[in-house]
C-alpha cells in the first residue's frame, strides 16, 4: 500500500491584487479588487514506502505548497490526501510524530541557545525515551560530524553547520516520512555534498520515505531515482532523470573532434553548429536524424573521435518550464501567495 | 535499527509539565548568557514601579482615599497596586513575549514549525519563552501587599482581619486574572491571521488593560457606567485586578451585597474568556496561510 497517496490535491488562495499608485492605494481602501492563485491545482500522486521523491519546478512551481499541506500547516481547498493512513491536516499527534519537515530557508532551533537545548526540548515534546534520544543524537552528530558543535550557540554556526543541526532536530524522533524542502538552499558545494551523502545512507539506512524538493540538479541526480515536476501547481512529469530528457528533449548533441587540418565549412548543411574550437566542433540535430547525419559527416569528414550526448538536464528542464509559462494555458500567473 | 517506528508508534502524548520545565529552564540559559541585559530589564521594571508608588504617595498627601466613602484609602490602594503588578508581572514573564512572538510567526510563516509538533499548539504557542526578569516585579507587588497589609491589620479604629479563605482565593483569582488576560491577548494576536499585519496589537493592549489598573468604584457615575458595563460583561478586563484585591483589601466593612456576585461572575468570565481564546485560536489556524519559503 501506498504511503503517501494523493488525489486531486488543489489549494488556492483569495490574494488582494494591489493597484500602482497612490490614487489606486486609496480606492483599495474600500474597493478592493481580488483574484484567485492557484498554488497547487488538481495533484494526484502515490509514493511507496522508502521512495526518494524529488520534486523540481521552478520557483511558485507549487512545490512547497505540496509539502506544506501534505504536513498539515495548510487546509487544501480540495482533493484529499493520506500519510501514513492520516490526513495530515487533521493534525493529530499520532500522525504529527511520525513525519518530520526539514525548510531550507527557515530555522526551528533557538537562535542564541547550543543546539542541543534545542534537541532536550525535542526530547520532551516528542517524549523520545532517553536511552533512544542518546542513541539517535551520537549517530546523527558522528554522521554529520558535528559532535563538536552540539555546545555551541546557535547563532556561531555556519550556514551549512545550522542546516545539519536542523537535520538533527527533525530526525530525532525517527519520522517515517520526511519532507526536505530545499534543504541545500544557499550551502557551498563542499556543505552540499555532506548533506546530499548523509540523506543517502540515512535513508537507505533506516528506508524511510523521503519527499525533497531542489533547485540543485546535483541534489536530484545524486538522490532521487524517481522525479515529479511540477509547474503552475500542476504535475507536468513522473519518472526517472533520463526520463525526463527522453520525453522533453527532441535533440541530441554530437561532438566532434575533426583530425589535423580538416574545416568545419560545410557542416552546418547537416546540423545547427553550436560552437566550433578546431578541432573541436558541437552540433545539435534531432534525435530521429542522428544515425543518418552521422554516416553523412564521417563519409565526407575525417574525424578522429566523435560522441553522442543528450542535452545537459538543466538545459531539458528550463525549456520544460519556459514551454509551460509560455503557453498561455493558464490565465492567472500562479505564484506564491502575496503579502 | 531496532528503535525504528518505536517513538511513532506510542500511544502517549507529551509531558506538559516538563516541556514547560524545559522551556523555562531554556529561557534561562538564554538570560544568563546575556546577564547584564537581565539585570537592566529587571532593574528598570523596579525602577517604574517604585516611581508609580512615589506617585500615589504624594497623591495620598492631598487626599485621604479614591472617591469618597469607597474605601480605598492609601494602604487598600496600594494593596490594589501590589495585586495588579503582580498579575501583570506573571502575564508578562509567562505570555508577553510569546504572544507579541505569535504575531510574528503568523507573519514570517514560522508558524508552520510549531504546528508540526505533537503537542497543542496553542500550548506551544503560549508558553516556549519565560522572561524571568519580568518576575522581579512579583516579588515587588508582594512586598508592596505584605507592608500594606501589616499598616492595615494595626491601624486604628478597624483594624483589619481576614478569614483563612482568602489566602486560598487570592491566589486563585489572582490566576483568574491572568487567564483573562492572556485569553485577551490570545484573541488579539490572533487576528493577524486575517489581517496580515496588526501593529497596533500593543497599544490596543494598553488602551484596554489601563481601565483594569483602578478601583471599579471610579466608574460609578455619569459616563463612567458604560464603561463600568462594557469592560466587565462584554471584555472581562475590571475583574481581572478588582476582585483578588477586593479580597485582600476589604476596601468596604461591612461587605457590599454585590461583591460574591461578583467573584463568582469572574469564574464564569474566566472560563468563557479561555473557552473564547481557544475557539479563536482554532479558527487563526484554519485560516493560517503559512509565508512563502
Amino acid at each position: 500500500m501506498a504511503i503517501i497517496s494523493i488525489e486531486n490535491l488543489s489549494k488556492s488562495y483569495r490574494v488582494y491584487q494591489k493597484q500602482e499608485g497612490l490614487l489606486a492605494a486609496v480606492r483599495g481602501l474600500w474597493h478592493r479588487e481580488y483574484r484567485d492563485v492557484h498554488a497547487v491545482r488538481d495533484v494526484s500522486l502515490s509514493v511507496e514506502q522508502g521512495e526518494f521523491v524529488a520534486f523540481l519546478g521552478p520557483n511558485g512551481a507549487g512545490k512547497t505548497t505540496t509539502l506544506k499541506l501534505l504536513s498539515g500547516v495548510i487546509y487544501p481547498s480540495g482533493g484529499s490526501a493520506n500519510v501514513l493512513g492520516y490526513v495530515p491536516w487533521k493534525r493529530e499527534n499520532e500522525y504529527r510524530r511520525r513525519f518530520a519537515l526539514v525548510m531550507g530557508q527557515k530555522n526551528q532551533l533557538w537562535w542564541d541557545l547550543p543546539a542541543q537545548e534545542s534537541f532536550r526540548l525535542h526530547e520532551q515534546i516528542y517524549r523520545i525515551p532517553p536511552e533512544i534520544f542518546r542513541h539517535n543524537l551520537d549517530e546523527l552528530a558522528d554522521l554529520l560530524a558535528v559532535q563538536k558543535l552540539l555546545g555551541r550557540p546557535v547563532r556561531e554556526l555556519s550556514l551549512g553547520e545550522r542546516m545539519k543541526m536542523e537535520l538533527i532536530a527533525a530526525l530525532l524522533h525517527s519520522p517515517e516520512v520526511l519532507f526536505l524542502d530545499e534543504p541545500t538552499i544557499g550551502l557551498d558545494v563542499v556543505a552540499q555534498h555532506n548533506i546530499q551523502r548523509f540523506l543517502k545512507y540515512y535513508q537507505e539506512r533506516r528506508k524511510i520515505t523521503i519527499l525533497l524538493t531542489s533547485h540543485y540538479m546535483k541534489d536530484i541526480a545524486a538522490l532521487c531515482k524517481r522525479v515529479v515536476v511540477i509547474n503552475d501547481g500542476a504535475i507536468q512529469f513522473d519518472g526517472s532523470l533520463s526520463g525526463i530528457v527522453d520525453q522533453f528533449s527532441s535533440t541530441q548533441i554530437l561532438r566532434l573532434q575533426l583530425a589535423e587540418g580538416v574545416s568545419a565549412e560545410g557542416l552546418d548543411r547537416f546540423a545547427s553548429v553550436e560552437s566550433v574550437e578546431l578541432p573541436k566542433v558541437t552540433l545539435r540535430c534531432n534525435r530521429q536524424d542522428v544515425t543518418r547525419m552521422l554516416a553523412s559527416i564521417l563519409k565526407q569528414y575525417e574525424v578522429a573521435d566523435i560522441a553522442v550526448e543528450d542535452p545537459p538536464l538543466e538545459e531539458v528542464i528550463a525549456r520544460l518550464y519556459e514551454d509551460h509559462s509560455s503557453g498561455g494555458k493558464y490565465e492567472a500567473k500562479t505564484g506564491e501567495p502575496s503579502k | 535499527m531496532a528503535d525504528n517506528n518505536q517513538i511513532g508508534q506510542t500511544k502517549i502524548g507529551p509531558n506538559y509539565l516538563r516541556v514547560f520545565l524545559t522551556f523555562a529552564r531554556n529561557s534561562l540559559v538564554r538570560d544568563m548568557m546575556f546577564r547584564t541585559n537581565f539585570l537592566i530589564e529587571s532593574v528598570s521594571s523596579l525602577a517604574w514601579s517604585s516611581m508609580n508608588v512615589g506617585l500615589y504617595l504624594i497623591i495620598f498627601q492631598y487626599a485621604t482615599s479614591i472617591g469618597d466613602a469607597t474605601g480605598w484609602g492609601k494602604y487598600e490602594f496600594f494593596v490594589f497596586m501590589g495585586t495588579t503588578w503582580i498579575i501583570n508581572a506573571i502575564v508578562q514573564a509567562f505570555f508577553m513575549p510569546n504572544i507579541e512572538e505569535f504575531s510574528d510567526l503568523i507573519r514570517t510563516g514560522g508558524l508552520d514549525f510549531a504546528m508540526l509538533k505533537p503537542i497543542d499548539t496553542q500550548f506551544l504557542i503560549s508558553l516556549r519563552k519565560v522572561s524571568w526578569s519580568s518576575l522581579a516585579n512579583l516579588l515587588l507587588g508582594s512586598v508592596l501587599i505584605g507592608f500594606s497589609i501589616s499598616q492595615l491589620a494595626t491601624r486604628q479604629g478597624t483594624p483589619w482581619s481576614l478569614p483563612p479563605s482568602v489566602f486560598l482565593l487570592f491566589p486563585m483569582y489572582v490566576l483568574c486574572g491572568v487567564a483573562i488576560l492572556y485569553s485577551l491577548m490570545i484573541c488579539l494576536a490572533a487576528t493577524s491571521v486575517w489581517l496580515g499585519r496588526n501593529q497596533t496589537l500593543y497599544d490596543f493592549w494598553f488602551y484596554i488593560t489601563n481601565f483594569s489598573r483602578y478601583p471599579m468604584e471610579i466608574y460609578a457615575r455619569g459616563w463612567g457606567i458604560p464603561l463600568f458595563v462594557a469592560f466587565t460583561f462584554l471584555i472581562p478586563v475590571l475583574v481581572v485586578v478588582n476582585v483578588p484585591a477586593r479580597l485582600l483589601a476589604q476596601p468596604l466593612a461591612p461587605k457590599a451585597n454585590w461583591e460574591w456576585p461578583l467573584a463568582l461572575f469572574t469564574l464564569f468570565a474566566t472560563v468563557l474568556s479561555v473557552l473564547a481564546s481557544r475557539w479563536v485560536f482554532r479558527k487563526a489556524l484554519l485560516s493560517y496561510r503559512s509565508a512563502s519559503s
